[in-house]
């Protein structure tokens, strides 16, 4: 089809699946020629058997028909059959959202066959607004992987991604790889114990093994397909997947420019201070020691027994404290733990019963014992076969001396207890090391007073103005609008918010993995690092076509707007949820396609309305809102338009059709991309044109949000609060706009929300404005 | 006749839960020729019988959606379901995979319109339920099922029963002549995706499952929670469905225990926790709820969860491996133990016990269909042997949800690996 | 303090657990305990221990050795084995409990008056005799392990039971007298001497 191809509109009515039983098809015809003036309307008794599609196949193969409207299921329904994705297409959903949605009754008939026409005329509305979604051209494919951090993580995600084919560019801040992996003496094994291993004290249990981080040193060294840059970091992101530009620098500030098509960030974390845990007397010993400075001790013993620093002594006794600092609800002490302290304290006792042999006695005090999954259950088994005492307890204080004593209180034994050991090791947490988090200002603002908050952006102001003051670093220097780093989720961690999605990422293209993400362990690190790279070379292929990313994959629409319309006002830049818009020096948005994750988030934030996808936009709702019929005022009908998420509310409605429950015969649903992607003017119009109630259902919000486009529900709610002005102005009671939280789970619940504005609209009487 | 279309630069994902959906789904959407063989008649595994996740107490169906809606809309992704890989013979880069197709007598034509399941009248356990509702011998295994088709029970066929749902439907979707069948194609590497089961709570038998109504498995107090499942959402006792407000859960039921599972199944402290949460989102201040456990292995960002739980007033933990379940007044069970914290002993009734049982590995040890490395609980371990064949999710350990999807992530990674060395030698 | 006893506090100053390994039956299983308290739950006589098995193990951990060896409750195992069946670990809990009883028996540290502690006493003495259990013998023993007044009050209290006995033909007058024994005690002698030796041999490579 070229550009100038002449638009040819044809609608196909499904009769099928009781469709044409429920319903007048020929009147839904009519509906579609008359009402919604397309060139060409067909009936099909079952349109997506191979026959209806093949027939649908023809009309656009020889009769040009490039818009179609499928009349028949939900758009969640058959999608692999009505898959036309050469023209521009819509779907009416008569049977879900029709017949379905309504009991089969002659009282029932005349409404229902009222809804399906005025779905159809909406359908043939919207298709007119619609053009077949096609890429940018701003796309190029750009097989360049970009790793930030040559710890195990960093070092698994190049190597694997190496393998795949790609060409990665690893960037280590310090002289050598390794990060902490590389500090070890040994790693926790990886396995669990193998077929028929028996259940005595004697059995051959996992042991700690060897790192095998030289090995891994070594493969990066030599991968043609690797380059690597030590003594570097990133002083520059530019771009977006599939171009962007980074400046790689070293501290002498050499710089190295090279063209990416996406990023991992594997930056590790840093230990926890434990100058920040008087009571265990860090600093007041050298033979209290971190678990990171264990690792040195037992490599600093050779083949000899471990001895402690103070005196050389060798350690005849020594205890680990579980979760120093870690699990706290105090202020500045970490409120989680790294998971990972048990399976790393059980390692460092067994080095001690190698080392020192049996008799030296090693105590692990713990609370709850983490050792997951099997190969961690059978490394608690392989470290009390070898002697290692767990006693789970609350050590309270600690005091250093030639013995150091450790006052707890023994939970078993339920007494307190004080033992005298040569060494103490504190099993201290990780913190990431993740770089400033965009948003972190914007979240400490949020609570407060205008007042408060003008107060605490000068406190703010003051600070980074401050040179003394420490600042965090940045990472990955984004020169986006949005901020220089990753988002982060909780605690600093550059965590995916979705359970279901990992590697879910705010900043399109790149993807944090390893402890940077979330507490972990070598070899949870090393599968982590993997899936990452599986993310980016994916986001490369993506890039190369201009295909969306998750989780609208493979979307090939993208927003564009119209510069003579556009106010500077920035609402797009700053309200996008993925930073992906820039500003020019103008403030005239710039879009970054590829960055974008298509929700029309920023179309929903225009107050110019002149932000639109091809086949999404102000104009393709705005249509369907319009083309609804109003019934007269004396007929008694009232109107309710639903705009609901087609993640997950509009998929209960569905289901909700499909469990048997009813629908009000008043309701007009239209799926949005997002509840964020809601323009103000579609309540405005809708209202003007005549609809008595208007429900907005999105997912939650707030810290647990299950919004996939993370504000989008979060913005459409607080823009909605401002609604209140616009009714007021056209004399309407607040109660006919209300924004709901929907699950996909509420399948009796969504329709019951429906029911209740239905109630609402008797008690305060049809809106005035019907025409 | 299913004709699977194959090369040696396909990938094959063995199983489609979470784990294999994921690996198949990154696979696909890089660009990779992916074929996903699904025993069920639908996709989505165990977490599609989830109610809600841990820690956000979101729905796994809303994930469930856009994943389907991937599966949808991606050319390069061939879904049979109804399928079993029975062998799989030669290395990587070059395998032939046979795979044993059970009839279905459903063919694709089928609309979901339900017409079949109003004529059918032979009633069978609901295995979506647990077993705790019936279903008709023609269902939609649940209102989400991808594919959404309708399913026969092989025990209808032959009978009038088959005949009259054939009769009912108009769109001549099904085939009451439909065979099992075994199909062979090449493939090149291998996503072995699995997954996991419930451990048979009657092997317990200090606990009674299978002597006491009100005794239950945690994957069924899930399905009870679930607005859609057997109980409607509501949380009742079995025996005589009044509502269980008093309820008590026994953690490691099977697991870290020599006599059934050696290995810890590390979501099940995380699930009670969550699913205390139902307790008390259904009877608030009168809810009583009791968690008996050895140690709460809330890992690493978990831990504020269970903080919150801890804060609660109406839970209590009780550090003790239950000894025995008996039966007290009106069928409550009676659990027996000592506090090990201080050496204190009870015997506490609860109106309803629920047994966090753990998992364990889909596949028997015995009867493993593919040469791999398997350790003593019958998970896969990364191994060198394996070749082309990539364990991803719970077929590799005890995973919660989010370190499934990450571990299914890496594995199509590896798989791609092999196809793209495949691709580039064969120019 | 028995010589024994005072030369093995000597030898493990620091680690009653090692001692424990070292001396007790199966006391290799003691680290393996994770304190879970199946044991202490599933013990019909749980009540009457004033330490269960799993809080023993912990105390052994934490070196508690005067408490436990001095303990009266490894006495209270009946030797039902509910605790080795359900336990997760498969320790050889009823094992290792009457092998701390043994022990402390072997050091002298046994509570005076300990009832079961007497009764096995009295069951061994009586059985090396003569190879096999005088059960009327034993009883009798038993009855008057506490003094002459005491065994005669029990022994009326009994009457009863051992009449029914003699009726049934399960335990004779005669055997007061003697009593029969096996064949050949000098073979069981040397069975039981082989045994100790084994038995002290398989403690001796711990040391």
């Amino acid at each position: 089809m070229s550009e100038q191809a002449e638009k040819k509109y044809a609608a196909y009515i499904c009769t099928g699946c009781g469709i044409g039983d429920r319903l007048d098809a020929g009147e839904l015809e009519q509906t579609a020629s008359r009402d919604g003036r397309m060139n060409l309307v067909k009936q099909h008794e079952m349109l997506c058997n191979r026959d209806g599609v093949q027939m649908i196949r023809n009309d656009i193969d020889k009769e040009g028909v490039n818009h179609a409207v499928i009349i028949a299921c939900s758009r969640r329904a058959k999608v692999e059959a009505f898959g036309f994705n050469d023209i521009a297409m819509t779907r009416c959903n008569i049977r879900e959202g029709v017949i379905w949605a309504r009991p089969d009754t002659d009282e029932a008939k005349e409404t229902t066959q009222e809804m399906a026409n005025d779905y159809i005329r909406m359908s043939c509305g919207e298709i007119k607004q619609m053009e077949k979604p096609t890429a940018s051209g701003q796309q190029s494919r750009n097989p360049n992987v970009l790793v930030v951090g040559g710890g195990i993580t960093g070092m698994t995600a190049a190597i694997e991604a190496a393998e795949a084919g790609y060409t990665v560019h690893l960037v280590e801040k310090s002289g050598a790889l390794g990060g902490h992996a590389a500090r070890l003496h040994k790693r926790v094994p990886f396995k669990a114990a193998p077929v028929g291993t028996l259940n005595s004290p004697g059995a051959n249990l996992p042991m700690p093994e060897d790192t095998g981080i030289a090995d891994m040193i070594a493969a990066v060294e030599g991968n043609g397909n690797i380059k690597l840059y030590l003594n570097s970091t990133v002083t520059k992101t530019s771009g977006a997947p599939g171009r962007f530009s980074v400046d790689i620098s070293t501290e002498s500030g050499d710089t190295t420019t090279e063209n990416i098509g996406s990023v991992i960030q594997a930056t590790g974390f840093n230990l926890y201070d434990p100058g920040n845990l008087p009571e265990f007397s860090y600093a007041g010993s050298p033979d209290i020691i971190t678990n990171l400075e264990m690792e040195e001790l037992a490599n600093a013993a050779g083949d000899g027994p471990i001895k402690r620093p103070s005196d050389g002594k060798e350690v005849t006794s020594v205890l680990f404290v579980q979760d120093a600092g870690q699990n706290s609800t105090e202020e500045g002490r970490l409120p989680y733990d790294s998971g990972i302290g048990d399976l790393v304290s059980i390692k460092q006792a067994l080095y001690f019963k190698h080392h020192n042999g049996a008799s030296c006695d090693t105590t692990i005090c713990f609370d709850n014992l983490r050792t997951p999954g099997a190969p961690g259950e059978d490394f608690y088994r392989s470290g009390q076969k070898n002697g290692v005492i767990f006693t789970k307890s609350d050590v309270r204080e600690i005091t250093p001396g030639d013995a150091i004593s450790v006052k707890m209180h023994d939970k078993i034994l339920d007494e307190k207890v004080e033992v005298k050991v040569d060494l103490v090791v504190l099993d201290l947490g990780m913190v990431p090391n993740s770089g400033p988090d965009p948003y972190a200002a914007n979240e400490a603002l949020e609570s407060l007073s205008d007042e408060d908050k003008a107060e605490e952006l000068e406190t703010q102001a003051a600070h980074a103005a401050d040179e003394t003051s420490v600042k965090v670093e940045s990472i990955l220097n984004l020169d986006y609008r949005q901020g220089t780093d990753l988002p982060h989720l909780k605690h600093g961690f550059t965590d995916s918010h979705f359970i279901c999605f990992p590697y879910e990422t705010r900043r399109t293209g790149i993807y944090a993995a390893g402890p940077v993400r979330r507490p972990m362990d070598m070899k949870q690190a090393m599968d982590d690092a993997t899936g990452a790279a599986m993310k980016a070379i994916q986001e490369i292929e993506n890039a190369a076509q201009g295909r969306a990313a998750h989780p609208r994959v493979g979307d090939l629409s993208y927003p564009t707007f119209r510069k003579e319309g556009c106010t500077q006002c920035k609402r797009c830049t700053v309200e996008c949820p993925f930073g992906a818009i820039d500003e020019d020096e103008e403030t005239y948005p710039v879009y970054n396609e590829a960055r974008c994750r298509r929700c029309g988030t920023c179309m929903g934030a225009c107050p110019v309305r002149v932000i639109s996808f091809e086949n999404y936009s102000v104009n393709t709702v705005g249509a369907q809102i319009k083309e609804c019929e109003i019934p007269e005022e004396w007929d008694e009908k009232p109107r309710i338009l639903v705009l609901a998420c087609e993640n997950d509310a509009y998929p209960a409605l569905d289901q909700a059709a499909m469990s048997g429950e009813e629908i009000s015969p008043w309701a007009r649903v239209i799926p949005v991309r997002c509840l964020g992607s809601t323009s103000l003017s579609w309540v405005t119009d809708a209202l003007n044109n005549g609809f008595d109630g208007i429900i907005l259902m999105g997912c939650k919000r707030g810290d647990d949000y299950q919004c996939h486009f993370v504000r989008g529900s979060a913005m459409a709610n607080e823009r909605m609060a401002k609604v209140g002005d616009t009714l007021e102005t056209l004399n309407l009671e607040p109660e006919r706009v209300v924004v709901h939280e929907v699950a996909i789970t509420d399948i009796e619940r969504a329709p019951a929300l429906i029911k209740d504005m239905e109630e609402t609209i008797e008690k305060i009487g049809l809106s005035p404005f019907k025409f | 006749m299913t004709e699977v279309v194959a090369t040696n630069q396909t990938i094959l994902v063995v199983g489609g839960g979470i784990s294999g959906m994921t690996a198949a789904l990154e696979a696909a959407e890089t660009g990779a020729q992916v074929v996903l063989v699904e025993k069920r008649p639908y996709l989505g595994g165990r977490v599609s019988q989830l109610y809600k996740y841990f820690p956000k107490l979101c729905h796994p169906t809303c994930g469930l959606e856009i994943n389907q809606r991937r599966a949808k809309m991606n050319p390069n992704l061939t879904i049979v379901t109804g399928a079993e890989v029975s062998k799989l013979e030669g290395e990587a880069g070059d395998y032939t995979a046979t795979v044993k197709l059970s009839p279905t007598w459903v063919n694709d034509n089928c609309t979901a319109c339900g017409d079949c399941a109003k004529v059918v009248e032979a009633e069978f356990d609901d295995e979506y339920n647990y077993g705790m509702s019936k279903r008709k011998g023609a269902y939609l295994p649940h209102v989400m099922a991808h594919p959404m088709k309708y399913v026969l029970d092989p025990a209808i066929i032959g009978t009038d029963d088959a005949q009259k749902a054939k009769d009912a439907c108009k769109y001549d979707a099904i085939d009451l002549g439909d065979e099992a069948q075994e199909i062979q194609f090449p493939v090149g590497a291998v996503v072995w995706a699995t997954g996991w089961k419930p451990y048979d709570a009657a092997k317990i038998q200090p606990y009674g499952y299978d002597r006491f109504e009100n005794v239950i498995t945690n994957v069924e107090f899930e399905r009870m929670a679930d607005p859609k499942g057997p109980t409607g959402g509501k949380i009742l006792r079995p025996s005589d469905s009044k509502e269980a407000k008093n309820v008590a859960f026994i953690q490691c039921a099977g697991s870290r225990d020599r006599n059934h599972l050696y290995h810890c199944s590390r979501i099940c402290c995380m699930a009670s926790l969550k699913q205390t949460h139902y307790v008390v989102d259904a009877y608030g201040d009168d809810a009583d709820v009791s968690i008996y456990y050895i140690d709460i292995r809330t890992i690493d960002r978990f831990e504020d969860f269970y903080t919150k739980v801890q804060a609660m007033d109406n839970v209590k933990f009780i550090k003790s491996k239950v000894a025995s379940v008996t039966l007290g007044e009106n069928d409550n069970p009676c659990l027996n133990g000592v506090d090990t914290e201080g050496y204190h002993r009870y015997a506490t009734e609860h109106d309803l016990v629920v047994l966090a049982t753990g998992m364990e590995p889909s596949v028997s040890v015995d009867s493993f269909p593919v040469d791999v490395e398997i350790n003593r609980e019958g998970f896969i371990e990364p191994a060198e042997k394996n070749g082309g064949i990539f364990a991803a999710g719970c077929a590799s350990d005890a995973l919660d949800v989010n370190r499934a999807v990450q571990s299914a992530t890496g594995a199509a990674l590896k798989a791609i690996q092999v196809v793209n060395r495949v691709a580039r030698a064969e120019g | 303090m028995s010589e024994t006893n005072k030369a093995t506090i000597e030898q493990y100053r620091n680690s009653f657990l090692s001692e424990v390994e070292a001396n007790v039956e199966e006391g290799e299983w003691v680290k393996m305990c994770m304190q879970c308290g199946v044991c202490s739950g599933s013990c019909p006589l749980g009540k009457h221990w004033a330490h269960p098995p799993q809080e023993i193990f912990m105390m052994i951990r934490a070196g508690k050795r005067d408490e436990v060896l001095a303990s009266d409750s490894m006495w209270m195992c009946t030797s039902c084995y509910n605790c080795v069946v359900r336990c997760p670990r498969q320790l050889p809990i009823t094992h290792i409990m009457h092998g701390l009883a043994t022990y402390a028996k072997k050091l002298g540290l046994v509570p005076q008056n300990q009832p079961t502690a007497k009764f096995a006493e009295i069951f061994w003495n009586n059985m090396m005799k003569k190879g096999r259990v005088n059960e009327l013998k034993l009883g009798l023993s038993l009855y008057f392990k506490d003094g002459f007044g005491a065994g005669i009050k029990e022994s009326l209290r009994n009457k009863d039971l051992g009449m029914k006995m003699m009726k049934a033909k399960r335990m004779a007058a005669s055997e007061f007298f003697g009593g029969h024994g096996v064949k050949d005690i000098g073979g069981v002698q040397k069975m039981i001497q082989k045994a100790q030796e084994i038995e002290d041999a398989r403690m001796k490579k711990f040391d």
